[in-house]
């Protein structure tokens, strides 16, 4: 590698394993408690594993940020190899991570560290971390994410409202969704807010509503499939959007744990960065 | 009674006494009307809705000293309009907006112009309609007003012979109602709507005789429904006042105060326990007939003018005065009833919920009202029930706001149309949008039959469990869950995902128990969702989609 600067994320970034070892980004993972039990999201606790445990969970976890401390032991270990470093993180909006980043860097001397709020969640901010890998300078690297940070979107399709209700980040009302009723809400995360497109009572009417929004929300640079254990949906979600941009590369990604718990499981998203 | 006040033409005085006249007559025989329950659900309360409406159109009568009978006129035509309910209720505002029309710039009438009158009234009927159905209260006018017409054509015609010929020929139309309806036929009544259109003409004869005592040659049969009758004697001097009221107290004997009601008035009806009384007389006194009732206990008084405004109920949105704040603009009202429902409706964005439905309607006025407290130029109305949407379409010509009319048929409807409600969207888009949810949507209904009756084909009996799809009857059973698992059946439930069961009052934990784990169990591929609805007469009301 012939990069000076080192690029970090967090778990939430969604970043598939193989990009982590291709573009050599640093995962800083948040965590899931189960009650007393903490588990760092995809090292001590997979996917599949959170989702069965999440099936059967009397109660519904709750999640953290990394501390400043272990953020700061990243920092200091990356210094022993890189002169420089940029730490790209899920939006402010939605977590500490990007503050406890900000505060742990500050705590290693002589090491350069741009933190970036990316506003946003998910694979987009996979995206902009690599970006950031491709780049030769960090100057040029926060240059072209800090750019791009306007442009990500997230469309989100909940199966429920009821884990992001839990979870504090919305409100029923703030979804258009101030009833009883289990409706699914289709949400859009832009310019660091979560907003209501709409809201639909069954999966199979919501699906061609997101994609109906998506092709509205063209021209896009990027794209990927999300989901939390709906793998066959976001499939063929994919292949149908394969069909639509025969150019693009669509990758499929699946929903961390701390991100799981907020969703719930058979979310399904339209992750992209806008032209 | 003076002889010499001979009734040669029909000015304003006549005419308002006529309509008081068929106030009274319709008032005393409206429950016979309700019991002309056509369709085994409850909704037997055509009775009430024209009573209602007709109590609507007199309200500002009453209070008129029009010479003309044009005024008189205007004043039914609007009234009647601001407080048609129901269907029935509804051509009736179309009846006396078409008799208004027809008598404009008029002072009196003579009898053939009368009968014109009645001819065109009938007609504006019709042309209220988007498909009208012979055998109902349309019927019935036109048969009037060629009678009518027959009868100013004589020689000798007269006011009161012209519209006792118009009450004998609605009679004979009502009689032919089972010819014509197949679903009067199997259920063995005639149309309800036509009948009260009858009382209201035997009504205005009835008044109109009495000013005329030298006519004596109109007989006024009975209503052709074999059921008990309050006897309509006629007072001395006049038809009085319609007082109705409720006594609490206690150890209240109802012989006694009938014997004493009976001296004051007529057409009483003294019913009830002990612990509550109802009271109905026609009385020159009011006054008297309730310090009289004072007496007794706490007086509730729902005298006739107060029955139209206890419906109107108008359940503001949490958080208080509304604010315009959606930024297309669009506000939207809806009608419900049911405590969970209401909840529900709310919950999803309604601004203004009119509470009504089966057998509660609420006028074209509630629903006015509603709109007109909005802060919002631009309101989606939604009916949510098959019989108020006659009663809401007359709303959209009557205000200056831009009205849409999204025709929900059924609670699931309602539910869907506003769950495709986008505040970035205009009206007419969002409008489309609804209907297209709307439509999708399947709805289920159980409730219990109130008759013996025959309809669509399927044999019930009183009692009975019945289940309607989209309105109509398909299934009899004795048991809610096996009339829900056959109507689930018949929709075929591969084409769907979700069941949404809304739960009415009646409806036992244990029977909420029973009808969801068989749903799940026969149906395993469908979503269920459980959700408290509170509605009266429907123990379920499934959506399906």
């Amino acid at each position: 590698m012939t990069r000076s600067f080192a690029v970090v994320t967090d778990s939430t970034a969604d970043l598939p394993d193989e990009w982590r070892t291709r573009y050599g980004i640093e995962v800083v993972p948040l965590k899931v408690l189960f009650g007393k039990e903490t588990f760092r999201d995809g090292v001590d606790m997979t996917n599949e594993q959170f989702f069965s445990r999440l099936a059967t969970a009397t109660s519904l976890p709750t999640t953290s940020a990394p501390s400043p401390g272990e953020f700061a032991e990243v920092y200091g270990r990356l210094a022993r190899d890189h002169d420089a470093c940029v730490s790209i993180h899920i939006g402010g909006q939605l977590s500490a991570t990007a503050e406890a980043a900000r505060v742990g860097a500050a705590s290693v001397d002589g090491f350069r560290v741009e933190v970036i709020d990316s506003q946003t969640v998910s694979m987009p901010v996979a995206f902009l971390a690599r970006v950031a890998a491709e780049c030769d300078t960090l100057d040029a690297a926060v240059a072209a994410v800090r750019e791009r940070v306007p442009r990500t979107r997230v469309l989100a399709l909940l199966d429920t409202l009821r884990y992001l209700e839990m979870g504090g980040r919305l409100s029923r009302a703030q979804a258009m969704i101030g009833t009883m009723l289990d409706l699914k809400p289709l949400l859009l995360v832009a310019d660091a807010e979560i907003k209501p497109v709409d809201r639909v009572r069954t999966r199979s009417r919501a699906i061609p509503r997101m994609l109906e929004f998506f092709r509205g929300d063209q021209p896009v640079e990027t794209l990927a499939v999300m989901h939390a254990q709906a793998r066959d949906e976001a499939e063929e979600i994919a292949s149908q959007l394969r069909k639509e941009l025969p150019d693009m590369e669509i990758p499929i990604g699946q929903i961390g744990c701390v991100l799981g718990t907020h969703t719930g499981p058979r979310a399904l998203g339209l992750v992209y960065l806008k032209k | 009674m003076v002889a010499t006040t001979k009734a040669i033409g029909v000015d304003g005085p006549l005419f308002k006494r006529a309509l008081l006249g068929s106030l009274s007559w319709l008032a005393s025989n409206h429950e016979e009307v309700n019991r002309l329950n056509v369709f085994p659900v409850p909704d037997g309360d055509t009775g009430t809705n024209m009573l209602l409406t007709l109590q609507s159109a007199v309200e500002d009568v009453k209070e008129s000293n029009a010479a003309e009978v044009s005024k008189i006129a205007k004043l039914a035509s609007h009234g009647s309009l601001m407080g048609a309910r129901g269907n029935s209720g509804v051509i009736l505002s179309q009846i006396f907006r078409g008799f208004a029309r027809a008598v404009e710039g008029r002072s009196s009438l003579t009898p053939a112009e009368l009968a014109a009158a009645f001819e065109e009234a009938a007609n504006a009927a019709y042309r209220a309609v988007n498909k009208p159905t012979e055998g109902t209260i349309l019927t019935v006018a036109r048969e009037a007003g060629r009678a009518a017409a027959t009868a100013a054509a004589a020689p000798d015609a007269t006011v009161p012979r012209v519209i006792a010929a118009a009450a004998a020929g609605a009679r004979s139309a009502v009689q032919k109602t089972p010819s014509q309806l197949q679903i009067l036929r199997d259920a063995g009544v005639v149309d309800a709507g036509g009948f009260g259109l009858q009382l209201i003409l035997e009504g205005m004869l009835k008044s109109v005789e009495e000013s005329d005592p030298a006519f004596t040659a109109i007989e006024t049969k009975k209503p052709v429904v074999p059921a008990a009758q309050i006897a309509l004697d006629l007072p001395e001097g006049g038809w009085g006042y319609c007082t109705e009221f409720l006594i609490e107290g206690n150890n209240l004997d109802t012989e006694l105060i009938r014997g004493q009601i009976e001296a004051l008035g007529n057409s009483v009806l003294v019913v009830g326990e002990p612990e509550l009384v109802k009271v109905h007389v026609h009385t020159d006194d009011p006054t008297r007939v309730i310090n009289l009732a004072n007496g007794y206990g706490k007086l509730l008084k729902l005298n006739v003018g107060d029955m139209s405004t206890q419906h109107r109920r108008i359940l503001e949105t949490e958080g208080g005065q509304p604010v315009a704040s959606r930024p297309n603009g669009v506000g939207i009202v809806a009608v419900v009833a049911g405590r969970g429902l209401v909840d529900i409706f709310r919950g999803l964005g309604i601004d203004a919920i009119i509470e009504g439905g089966q057998t509660m309607n609420p006028s074209t006025q509630d629903m006015l009202n509603a709109i007109e407290s909005l802060p919002y130029d631009e309101v989606i109305l939604l009916p949510n029930n098959g019989n108020v949407v006659p009663a809401a379409k007359q709303v959209v010509g009557l205000t200056k706001k831009k009205v849409h009319l999204v025709e929900t048929h059924s609670v699931p409807q309602g539910v869907s149309a506003v769950v495709a409600f986008r505040p970035d969207r205009s009206g007419d888009d969002n409008v489309r949008a609804m209907k297209a949810e709307a439509d999708r949507v399947q709805t289920i209904e159980v409730t219990h039959a109130v008759r013996d009756t025959r309809s669509n084909g399927v044999r019930v009996k009183k009692g009975d469990v019945i289940g309607l799809i989209n309105e109509k009857l398909e299934f009899a059973g004795t048991d809610y869950a096996e009339v829900v698992k056959q109507a689930l059946g018949r929709l075929g439930p591969d084409s769907y995902e979700l069941v949404t069961v809304y739960r009415g009052e009646q409806a036992s934990d244990a029977e909420m128990a029973t009808l969801e784990s068989e749903i799940r169990s026969q149906y395993p591929g469908l979503e269920v969702e459980v959700q408290q609805g509170g509605q009266q007469h429907y123990p379920f009301i499934l959506s399906v989609e």
